[in-house]
């Protein structure tokens, strides 16, 4: 595995110590059992940094979001309106957005607890909450900040931070990347 | 998972093998289940209503009734100046049993044809085609049960919900099954590359007065129309069109030509009826997360279905 610098301001994600134990096992057991194995969705922020394109779309009371991956959808509603309070999980949450000067900030909380935030093993609760930013910072660049808080996982709220770059292809457009239909497709297929 | 009843019927390969879904506790299911058919209600209501003042739901019956309409109905208008078509829509959902007439029995609800041209609602098959439809249903796996993309159109009839969204240069269209999407650019640009194979396949758009005609090229073939296998060839190629003949009913047309398979062009017709229920949203619907009922069907014996090629 190549080396990669980290996303994470300060470097460390601040562990609760059980948690830390729980990220390590995760790390132990990661290419079974990384969610991203599975093909499942892959949660926020994860969806952002997972290495397909996305396109995004706004409307007077949303910003949507259509990814490549898994055909993965949000609706980030920018109308006031507040998260249902209601006992419900989503893959990829519930995302409330609202615009500060340049920036959109969305709030995403309703998590469920099985996704990863990579494929080291780092990982939330269902306690999750998730607060991003998309700031222009050029024609052709967005700056990407995210502020993660679990009060079951962390001792403290942390952030993450990253660039995001416009596809410069004439003809791009999304495809598919049908993650588990080629599960089934492969070779061996069959034999699961 | 199934995140709200799913009105007239609800199909086994389309949202039950969600209902196991991880991340969803039971309970939750119950209560999401019971907000479902507080939810349906209404719009059941609203359904009836519509095909007593509109065009009957019957595909023979209402592509005439919507094509005298359209010639008179002046629909609303986005700020550009297009047909408003956004919102929230749903298809006849028997199609997803079988796109041709067929009758209730314990595992369908029955439907007519959605066919409209040729008129006995028949697909036209050559013969060999017609073969393999029957065969496709034994060796395999309904496509729809493993979650994959719908394709299109079938996509158009799921059980599930649709939203359309409009921009200046796109027409977005939501499906809330297995949170699958069109993207369908209304500028000008050329198909991608012969070569490439999509569950969806490649939409091109283009206003013709007050109807959006898209293109649709380029499909992996890897998807059936139905749950009895009726199905095309990468050869495929489809012409949609999308009319308002009232401010909650579109006319949706696809006529599809494939030399490989038919013996001739045909053409499917039918309402997709909006639902006005008020705050209504699309849920996640996280379809492959929770599915289970792939592995039992491939022990079995039955196969992915691998698609048809199209034959130079």
């Amino acid at each position: 595995m190549p080396a990669g610098q980290g996303v994470v301001e300060g470097n460390e994600i601040p562990y609760q110590p059980w948690a830390l134990a729980r990220k390590q096992e995760n790390h132990n057991s990661r290419l079974t059992a990384d969610p991203e194995a599975r093909c499942y969705l892959p949660g926020v922020p994860r969806i952002t940094y997972m290495p397909y394109p996305f396109q995004i779309f706004q409307f007077p009371d949303r910003v949507v979001i259509l990814y490549e991956y898994l055909h993965a959808t949000r609706e980030i509603y920018t109308d006031g309106s507040r998260h249902p309070d209601i006992p419900v999980e989503f893959w990829l949450g519930d995302s409330r957005g609202r615009w500060e000067g340049n920036t959109l900030v969305v709030d995403v909380t309703l998590f469920t607890g099985e996704t990863w935030f990579d494929r080291a093993g780092n990982f939330h609760s269902t306690d999750l909450h998730v607060v991003e930013r998309y700031t222009r910072t050029g024609r052709d660049h967005m700056l990407y900040e995210v502020t993660i808080e679990d009060p079951k996982v962390f001792t403290r709220p942390w952030k993450i931070r990253m660039p995001l770059y416009r596809r410069q292809e004439q003809n791009v457009q999304l495809l598919e990347f049908e993650c588990y239909a080629y599960a089934r497709e492969g070779p061996d297929a069959d034999a699961k | 998972m199934p995140t709200r009843g799913k009105g007239p019927m609800r199909t086994p390969s389309d949202s039950d093998s969600a209902l196991v879904g991880k991340g969803l506790h039971w309970r939750r299911a119950l209560w999401l289940l019971t907000l479902g058919s507080l939810l349906i209600a209404p719009f059941l209501l609203t359904s009836a209503a519509q095909t007593q003042t509109g065009c009957p739901g019957e595909s023979a019956l209402f592509h005439p009734c919507a094509v005298a309409r359209a010639k008179t109905f002046r629909p609303p208008r986005t700020v550009d100046g297009r047909p408003n078509m956004q919102g929230f829509w749903r298809g006849p959902a028997s199609g997803t049993e079988n796109v041709e007439e067929h009758p209730m029995t314990d595992d369908d609800n029955g439907g007519k044809s959605l066919i409209v041209d040729p008129a006995d609602g028949k697909i036209p098959y050559q013969p060999w085609a017609a073969a393999l439809q029957k065969e496709n249903r034994a060796k395999y796996v309904e496509p729809n049960v493993p979650c994959f993309p719908s394709g299109v159109p079938r996509s158009m009839y799921v059980p599930t919900q649709i939203e359309i969204l409009q921009s200046p240069v796109s027409v977005l269209i939501l499906f809330e099954r297995a949170h699958t999407y069109r993207i369908i650019p209304t500028s000008v640009r050329p198909h991608v590359g012969a070569n490439i194979g999509l569950w969806m396949g490649d939409s091109r758009g283009r206003w013709e007065g007050s109807t959006l005609v898209v293109d649709v090229t380029n499909h992996s073939a890897k998807t059936w129309f139905d749950q009895v296998g009726n199905f095309h060839s990468t050869d495929a190629h489809m012409v949609e069109r999308f009319t308002l003949v009232d401010s909650d009913t579109i006319h949706y047309q696809v006529n599809i030509v494939d030399p490989t398979v038919y013996t001739r062009p045909w053409t499917m017709a039918f309402p997709l009826r909006r639902n006005k229920e008020k705050g209504f949203r699309l849920l996640e619907e996280a379809c492959h997360e929770g599915e289970r009922n792939t592995d039992p069907l491939i022990r079995a014996g039955q196969r992915i279905y691998p698609g048809v090629a199209e034959k130079k």
